[in-house]
Parts: structure tokens; sequence; C-alpha cells
């Protein structure tokens, strides 16, 4: 293709302008704006049973967070060559819409996302009574429409409260909780300023992010991520707030859920 | 994933053993197997080391090129990690057979490295904002016989101790535009600093107890693992929980202290063992691939 030669051509990649603030910028993160304590976690909204052609679906606000999540199956397994087929198969898929974070992604499927996912499966998989499906597969699609932090956390709950709404049998709900530690002082469910913030710039020791998936009532974990730099006794007690956390939120989700069977199976009226 | 099938006697077999702190090979349930490292054994790297951990055998590659800093950190170059599951170590992993497993692997790593004090990122920069260098690991695996997280952290390390990158100036040509000049001296480059490399531990859940450095029959009985990557310090750079099962928050915690004291017990006989390679210089014997 010809081009003008005198013109001056932008550079070939596109950045976002938001990426050439000055670091100073980046709110401190033991205020937390004022509104909450490190200790305490963002009002949280969840709804189950929003898209109508899914067997299960749910929707789950915390702050400016926004995650989607369907559930579709059981039905029958598209590959046959690998797995035993005693056991179901649980299909994660997680997205983040390309407009979801403050730097425009991509349509296609990063390995960030692929990691997420990966970590999604591993952390729904022990709650969901797969024996009871042979044959079969469910899938469940994750699409993050806001990126406010704590993502993986809250995409592991609100798949679970969509595979609970779509009638899968399971031993337990699966809640998800992050924690960003910084020094001495521990975040509980961080935004997103929060979980990158002065983590890019600094070099400070006991730096990480930590994100648990629980089954309450079991009380079993069922998934465990965490990066940074930490220490070992910092890392259990993060463990341990991460638990606590969970089970904060328990009764809300356990609301919604509630709510969404008395929506689709109405008590009798006397 | 290469597997193993064992049937339920077999796996019986195996958990009553690991209960009694004894494992098939002999081993304790906080020993590794037999591991042999060599460094620079491919010439056209800047730094390589092949592992061989019982039957598992892991190459690693390390290129440095020259690259642009990210806008985020101006300052800094990076690490890019990819992983090959050659299909020399099961037929699995012939076409795109292994793909999932190396994404898995790859992004293992970048997690494993995602903080500043692993590598000194800004001593790979040349110029900020402009040019810096990217170091791009390249990880084959040959053979799997299970562990390959560990194997893999322990290869790069001793790959990134025997990276050398030459040294670069820059100069000001007439026009005031800057120029990268190479230093003739083909002895005369920068070595990286390696002590707060982590290792990775990775524990498998077999019946009541944990296991380091798992073969593929043990790996068969678990259906939890942690994985745990370490500084000779003894912190914690990742965590992750693998596998299908769920874990105990008690057992959790004892995984966590496990892996501590078994990674911080890595490093120095490691890193010993690095230095000792390296003060042979050229009278070293090169075992390479058949040893």
């Amino acid at each position: 293709m010809p081009f003008d030669t005198k013109r001056i051509r932008g550079p070939e990649e596109s950045q976002s302008p938001l990426l050439f603030l000055s670091p100073a910028k980046v709110p401190e993160s033991s205020s937390r704006e004022g509104v909450r304590g490190n200790g305490d976690v963002r009002p949280v909204f969840a709804r189950c049973g929003l898209i109508s052609q899914a067997k299960g679906s749910a929707y789950l606000e915390a702050g400016n967070t926004k995650i989607i999540c369907s559930v579709y199956g059981p039905k029958e397994i598209e590959r046959k060559d690998e797995t035993d087929m005693k056991t179901g198969r649980l299909v994660c898929d997680f997205r983040l819409a390309p407009f979801s974070c403050l730097k425009r992604g991509a349509w296609i499927q990063g390995s960030e996302e692929r990691d997420l996912s990966a970590a999604l499966l591993e952390s729904l998989q022990p709650g969901v009574c797969l024996h009871k499906y042979p044959r079969s597969q469910i899938e469940v699609n994750v699409m993050v429409l806001e990126n406010d932090g704590s993502i993986l956390a809250h995409a592991v709950t609100c798949a679970s409260m969509a595979l609970a709404d779509g009638g899968i049998e399971m031993y337990d709900v699966v809640l998800g909780c992050a924690l960003r530690q910084n020094g001495e002082s521990c975040l509980v469910d961080p935004s997103y300023t929060e979980e990158c913030g002065n983590w890019q710039a600094g070099y400070g020791e006991n730096q990480g992010c930590v994100t648990l998936a629980l089954l309450p009532n079991l009380n079993q974990v069922s998934g465990l991520t965490a990066e940074g730099d930490m220490r070992e006794d910092t890392l259990t007690d993060a463990v341990r707030t991460c638990m606590d956390g969970c089970n904060k939120l328990y009764p809300v989700y356990q609301q919604a859920l509630i709510r969404a069977v008395k929506k689709k199976a109405p008590p009798p009226e006397k | 994933m290469a597997a193993v099938h064992l049937s339920e006697a077999e796996k019986v077999y195996i958990i009553h053993g690991v209960r009694d702190d004894l494992r098939l090979d002999g081993r304790g349930c906080e020993d590794y197997r037999h591991m042999e490292i060599e460094t620079d054994v491919v010439s056209n790297t800047d730094g390589s080391a092949k592992i061989s951990l019982g039957h598992t055998d892991v190459l690693v590659g390390i290129k440095a090129e020259i690259g642009k800093p990210k806008p985020l950190v101006p300052n800094e170059g990076y690490l890019e990690f990819f992983v090959d599951c050659s299909a020399n170590a099961t037929p699995e992993f012939e076409g795109r057979g292994g793909e999932d497993l190396g994404v898995e692997l790859s992004n293992t790593l970048y997690k494993v490295f995602n903080n500043r004090l692993s590598v000194d990122l800004r001593s790979l920069c040349i110029s900020p904002g402009e040019h810096c260098w990217v170091l791009y690991v390249d990880v084959l695996l040959l053979q799997c016989d299970g562990n390959l997280f560990d194997a893999m952290s322990i290869a790069i390390k001793a790959a990134l101790f025997n990276t050398r990158i030459s040294k670069v100036q820059l100069s000001e040509n007439e026009e005031g535009g800057k120029e990268i000049e190479l230093s003739d001296d083909p002895y005369d480059c920068m070595r990286l600093d390696v002590e707060n490399v982590p290792c990775i531990v990775t524990l498998c859940k077999i019946g009541h107890r944990h296991v380091v450095d798992a073969t593929l029959q043990e790996k068969a009985c678990s259906v939890a693992s942690v994985l745990i990557s370490v500084t000779h310090r003894g912190t914690v750079t990742c965590v992750r929980k693998m596998g299908k099962g769920s874990l105990d928050p008690e057992s959790i915690f004892e995984m966590t202290e496990a892996g501590k004291r078994v990674g911080k017990s890595l490093h120095a006989p490691l890193m010993r063992l690095l230095q000792e390679e390296e003060s042979l210089g050229q009278k070293r014997q090169k075992v390479g691939f058949l040893g």
C-alpha cells in the first residue's frame, strides 16, 4: 500500500495515555479512600438466573468489579479421546471483555485468560459432584465486564452460584476471596489500583497477592494462588484472613441463592 | 500430561508406604531423587543448563536480545518464558498435544518471577525507555517422570547463573542520535545475580501426608498438590494449589512450612555445586546428553 512518506507516522503499537501518568497519582493503599477498613470486603450485589437460555447463570458486582457467568450442560462430551468416562468433565472459559481493563485487551483469549481459566477450573472442580454426570460435560463461561480488582476470587463465587442456579449437584458452594499484602498491612478484596498500586514501583518487602477459594461448609480450601514475595508466616496469616473474608460474604450469597430458588419454584400459597 | 495408570491395589501399596515414611524407591517423604546438573551445554545460547532428576530431563537455554522496555517500567528489562513439551518425552505431546501443559508451565514461571527481587531487572536496562535486554528463557522437556516444575526451576536457576550477557555501551553520534556499541572482547560480559532466584517445590498430598518430588506413580495417587516457590531467604514468591481435589486448611499450612524448609535447603548446595563446576573452567569434562 503506498503511503505518504512526508507524513510522520504514529507508533505501530498504540498505548493508552493512562500509562504515562506520573507515579505520584497512584493512591496510597493504606488510606482505602476512607470508605472501608483494611479487613473489610466491598459490598456485593449478586443475582441468579438472568440469562434465560443458559441452564444456570449469575451476575455479581463487588464495587466496580462486574462479572457475569453462565452454565450450560450437562451435555454429551465433545472430545471422547482422553478422559475416563466414569466422571463428568467441567470446562471453564474465563474471558475479560476488551474494554474491561484500563488497557484495551484483545478478543482472542490471551495467556492470562487461559491461566485464569485453569485456576477457575481447579477451584470449582472439588465442589462439583462430577461422578453424578458420567459421559457428560458441564460448561462454565465467565465474562468479566469490568475489572476493578479481585476478579478471580469473584469469578469463582459467581461461577459456583451459576452452577447452583443450574441445578448442578455440588458438595458445597465455592467462595473466593482475594488479598493484597503490602508490607505488614493487608488489604482484603483489593480494587484494581490497590492490586497493582505501588507494587509496580516498589521494591519493598512482603509484597504479594493471594487468592483463595473455600468450600465454607466442609472447611476445605479448593483453590489457592499467591504471587509476590512474602514470608511464610505472612502467607499463612493471609490464608486465614482470606478464609474469614469468604465466611463474611457467605450469608449474602446464601440469600441470593434462596431468592433464586423461590423465584424458580414459588412456595405453595395457602 | 503424561500419566500412568495404576490399579487400586498398587495405589493402596503406595499410600500405605507413604504413611510409614517409605516410598517405592526407598526415599523418605521429603527427599529428592538423584539430581544431575550440567551448565553450558549448548554453545549457541548465552546460558544453558541441563538437569536430570530421576528420569525427568529438562534442558534450558537462555538467549539475550535487545528490545524495548515496557512502558510501565521504562528502566527495567524483562524475562520471557517459553516451555516446549517435546514429543520425545511422550507421544501425547506430538503436534499440539503438549501445548496446554506448556502454557501452564510457562504461566507458572511468569508468576514465580513476578516480583522485583528474583532477578535484578534494572541491571538489564541499557537506556531507559529505549533499549533493554530481554532474556528469552526457553525450556525443553526431554523426558517426563513427574515433578516437572521443580526440575524446571532448578534448571532455570542454573542457566541464569551460567548466562553471560555481552557488555554494550551507548555513544552519541554527530547528529545526536544514540548508538549501541558492542564490546570487542567476547569475554567482557555481565553476569546476573542469581542469589534470589527461587526454586519451586511441589508437594503432593498422598493419604494424610505429603511427599516432595513425586514420581508419576505417586502423582497418580494424589488428588491435590501445592506448588511453592521459595527463595534462599525462605520467602515465598508463588503458591498454587493444583489438581482436582481440595485441601484442609491445616494441611496447607503444614505443606507451606515443609515447602519452605525443603526449598531453603535446596539453594545452598545448588549454588555451591554451580560455583564448583565453574571453577573447573576449561578442564571440566563435559558429560552432555548421554551421561
